[in-house]
């Protein structure tokens, strides 16, 4: 990953319409983002457009990264996952539309996911970092239901069909979950 | 739903992040962030919070048609094509300024009486003094600070071409070298459209600009120390070249 100081001129750089600055910024963070963008959507192609569009916007929109309110990386990350929860969505909607996910008898059709377990992630992400404290200290369920979220983008509804728990449950984990971290966040300075 | 409640707005701002929040809500939390700032700021914080977890996304190289969909998106001609087309679009400005230049000297050696205050070298040579110009423009693209000052002067005159409102903020000159990073040239005062204000510079045009082919303003609370950077985005920027 690229260092913040020099993404940051950069970023200045490309509203300025700088297209050198914006070809660095992409070699410095397009791998991160892409692996980024494959995680929720679980498809390169999906994920290819996905970044490209995040890019564009990048181009368009570099005037209004303010660096006093966040770091490049940050504000890249969200942009990404915002076009990759787009087209995961227009996707879903698709699905839904074409074909019905169970079989005759009634059951689920199993759809094979091979992307890493987003709980390993969660360790991965969290190691060294004090947010991991943060994340050890949330129940187990609260814990799973976000990191479901955060990395494949799953819905309420769909972590609590992973899960197997009632929607109800689910939403309270969540909610739960996130103010208990930021507490816990706030708390450690 | 009463969205002045700060507690509302936060929990709507870490569901979003978190990508939990779908639908139309999500499009009513995203309307509301363009028109209440507490609620991008709790966005904001909500990204910093959660984007630590993204750190352990292993990196995946995208396939190189990325970036050339991307290159092609963004409007960019081919390499070739690319380097003359914006040789001559910055040299637009320029030559739109030297020509009226050179019609006001054509002017002043036809009606001498009518002018008095130009340079008299300029005249007798019918040429511009050796200086150095940007003109900087607006994100509409239209034209709003003249920056002038001769070669190895001292002082940089800037006319306002447009008003422009700092809001409370002070107007930061920034020199954009071709190497490097920004640096503050000087802080320019308001002033109706139409007339110029000058700036001290701290060494000659020569030394100051000799590598810089770009200027820009950006908004700051106060004029920037020598080594500072810009805290937020540019407001007017444009080329910087040599009228010799």
């Amino acid at each position: 990953m690229a260092d913040s100081a020099s993404l940051q001129k950069d970023l200045s750089r490309v509203s300025l319409g700088d297209r050198v600055a914006f070809q660095r910024v992409y070699r410095a963070t397009s791998a991160h983002l892409f692996g980024v963008a494959v995680r929720i959507l679980n498809r390169r192609d999906l994920a290819e457009d996905a970044l490209q569009e995040a890019f564009v916007n990048v181009w368009h929109n570099a005037g209004s990264y303010q660096a006093a309110s966040s770091q490049p990386m940050t504000w890249l990350i969200a942009i990404v996952r915002n076009k990759a929860l787009d087209h995961l969505r227009a996707q879903q909607r698709h699905t839904a539309d074409s074909i019905d996910e169970t079989d005759d008898d009634g059951t689920t059709i199993e759809i094979a996911d091979d992307r890493p377990n987003p709980m390993q992630l969660l360790v991965q992400a969290t190691e060294g970092l004090r947010i991991r404290g943060c994340m050890e200290k949330l129940d187990p369920s609260h814990r799973q239901s976000l990191a479901l979220a955060y990395y494949h983008g799953l819905s309420h509804s769909e972590v609590a069909e992973q899960l197997r728990a009632p929607l109800g449950s689910v939403k309270a984990w969540v909610r739960r979950g996130l103010e208990r971290l930021k507490k816990c966040l706030e708390a450690a300075g | 739903m009463n969205y002045d409640r700060p507690e509302l707005l936060d929990k709507l701002a870490s569901e979003y992040v978190l990508g939990t929040l779908r639908g139309r809500a999500r499009r009513r939390f995203e309307q509301l962030m363009r028109t209440r700032p507490a609620a991008l700021s709790a966005v904001h914080a909500w990204e910093d919070r959660l984007g630590r977890l993204a750190a352990a996304v292993a990196p995946i190289k995208p396939p190189d048609r990325v970036w050339a969909a991307i290159d092609a998106r963004i409007g960019a001609p081919p390499k070739v094509a690319q380097a003359k087309s914006s040789w001559l679009d910055w040299l637009k400005p320029v030559a739109g300024f030297a020509f009226g230049t050179f019609l006001t000297v054509g002017l002043v050696l036809n009606r001498p009486g009518t002018f008095v205050t130009v340079d008299e070298v300029a005249q007798s040579k019918q040429a511009l003094p050796q200086s150095y110009v940007g003109l900087l423009l607006n994100d509409a693209g239209e034209p709003t600070l003249l920056a002038s000052s001769t070669r190895q002067g001292k002082k940089l005159t800037v006319k306002f071409l447009r008003a422009v409102d700092p809001g409370g903020k002070v107007l930061q000159l920034w020199a954009l070298p071709k190497e490097g990073a920004p640096f503050p040239v000087g802080v320019v005062t308001p002033a109706k459209p139409a007339s110029s204000t000058t700036l001290e510079l701290r060494d000659t045009s020569e030394k100051l600009f000799f590598n810089v082919p770009r200027l820009a303003v950006s908004l700051e609370d106060a004029p920037a120390a020598a080594g500072a950077q810009p805290s937020g985005p540019f407001v007017l920027s444009g080329h910087c070249v040599k009228l010799w």
